[in-house]
């Protein structure tokens, strides 16, 4: 991202009112922990299954069906939080080397979801009942699970590492 | 209280958790990852009891997969808070929202033990269900999501 880019989402005045503001910073980003958690802790759930760990119904498909709506949603406003947070201080984000390490850790999970979709997804009904899912599956889950673990890590490293408000 | 943070803060214990860098982020990463583990588990058993969510599987069968998760990533909040605490005791222990938080864990701790635990055997909860348990389902459902706003408002507030 241009440098100009960055300043020009810092000067503006939705990212003034957010530096701004006595409390909305740790609003906006409670919202976002409580946003990310359910995203992991559903996805973990499905991750899980696929693994071979037995949830509270057999079906994978249909587990799916119960937990990604809340994933989806919850997503969404993860994504919304953090825009907020990053337009707040966006050359410092940019700059910070977690930061980048935790949108890559995302694209990878997005990719995974992808390819699992693309690929295991389409054949579920000859694994949808076996609680040891084909080895494919089963990578597809602990990959999910361990990139979503480490953007919780990553996460909260820029907590530690981000340069702070000029 | 004072004196009492003053003590803490001295222990080489908590001067080893505030030197060593990575302590205080990997510890912080750990029960973030744990309030994932927890919120998960009860936003199903919460949601199952709400009528909401695997209405076609028995209260029982929901509450048996993600109960006890519930407990165990409640033992690993325990344990990071702690060293947490330990760590900073100037910024917890003399915090309001910090006690509100406890209280608030105390509450939904107490309404998972007593109201959850029970569904983990059948006989016991069949005839319970209805208004008031759909309600104390998503009270308890609250509770949890205030518990993880004080949480980050602990930085905040002092």
């Amino acid at each position: 991202m241009s440098s100009k880019l960055l300043q020009s989402l810092y000067d503006s005045k939705l990212a003034d009112q957010i530096r701004e503001g006595a409390t909305l910073f740790p609003w906006i980003e409670s919202l976002h922990v409580l946003a990310i958690t359910i995203v992991v802790g559903t996805i973990a759930i499905v991750d899980l299954r696929l693994i071979g760990y037995p949830s509270h119904r057999r079906g994978a498909k249909r587990l799916m069906r119960d937990m990604l709506p809340f994933t989806w949603v919850l997503f969404g406003l993860a994504i919304v939080t953090g825009s907020l947070m990053f337009i707040s201080n966006a050359p410092s984000y940019w700059a910070d080397t977690q930061f980048k390490l935790k949108l890559i850790t995302i694209v990878f999970a997005g990719l995974n979801m992808g390819l699992f979709h693309a690929t295991s997804y389409r054949r579920i009904v000859d694994w949808d009942e076996a609680l040891r899912p084909p080895l494919i599956v089963r990578v597809a889950g602990a990959t999910s699970l361990i990139l979503w673990i480490a953007t919780i890590f990553l996460g909260r490293w820029v907590g530690f590492t981000l340069a702070p408000v000029q | 209280m004072e004196p009492l943070i003053n003590w803490i803060y001295q222990t080489p214990v908590s001067t080893t958790i505030r030197d060593v860098s990575w302590i205080i982020p990997v510890v912080q990463s750990i029960h973030i990852a744990a309030i994932a583990a927890l919120i998960g588990s009860a936003l199903v058993t919460e949601l199952r009891l709400a009528g909401v969510v695997a209405t076609d599987e028995s209260v029982q069968t929901v509450a048996r997969r993600f109960v006890p998760w519930l407990w165990g990533a409640l033992a690993v909040l325990a344990a990071t808070g702690l060293i947490m605490a330990t760590g900073e005791p100037d910024r917890v222990l003399g915090n309001w929202v910090f006690w509100l938080k406890m209280a608030l864990i105390l509450a939904a701790a107490v309404l998972t033990y007593l109201f959850r635990r029970p569904l983990l055997r059948d006989e016991e909860t069949r005839s319970r269900s209805g208004l008031h348990v759909k309600a104390l389902a998503w009270v308890s459902l609250l509770i949890w999501i205030g518990v993880i706003f004080c949480g980050r408002w602990i930085a905040y507030a002092l």
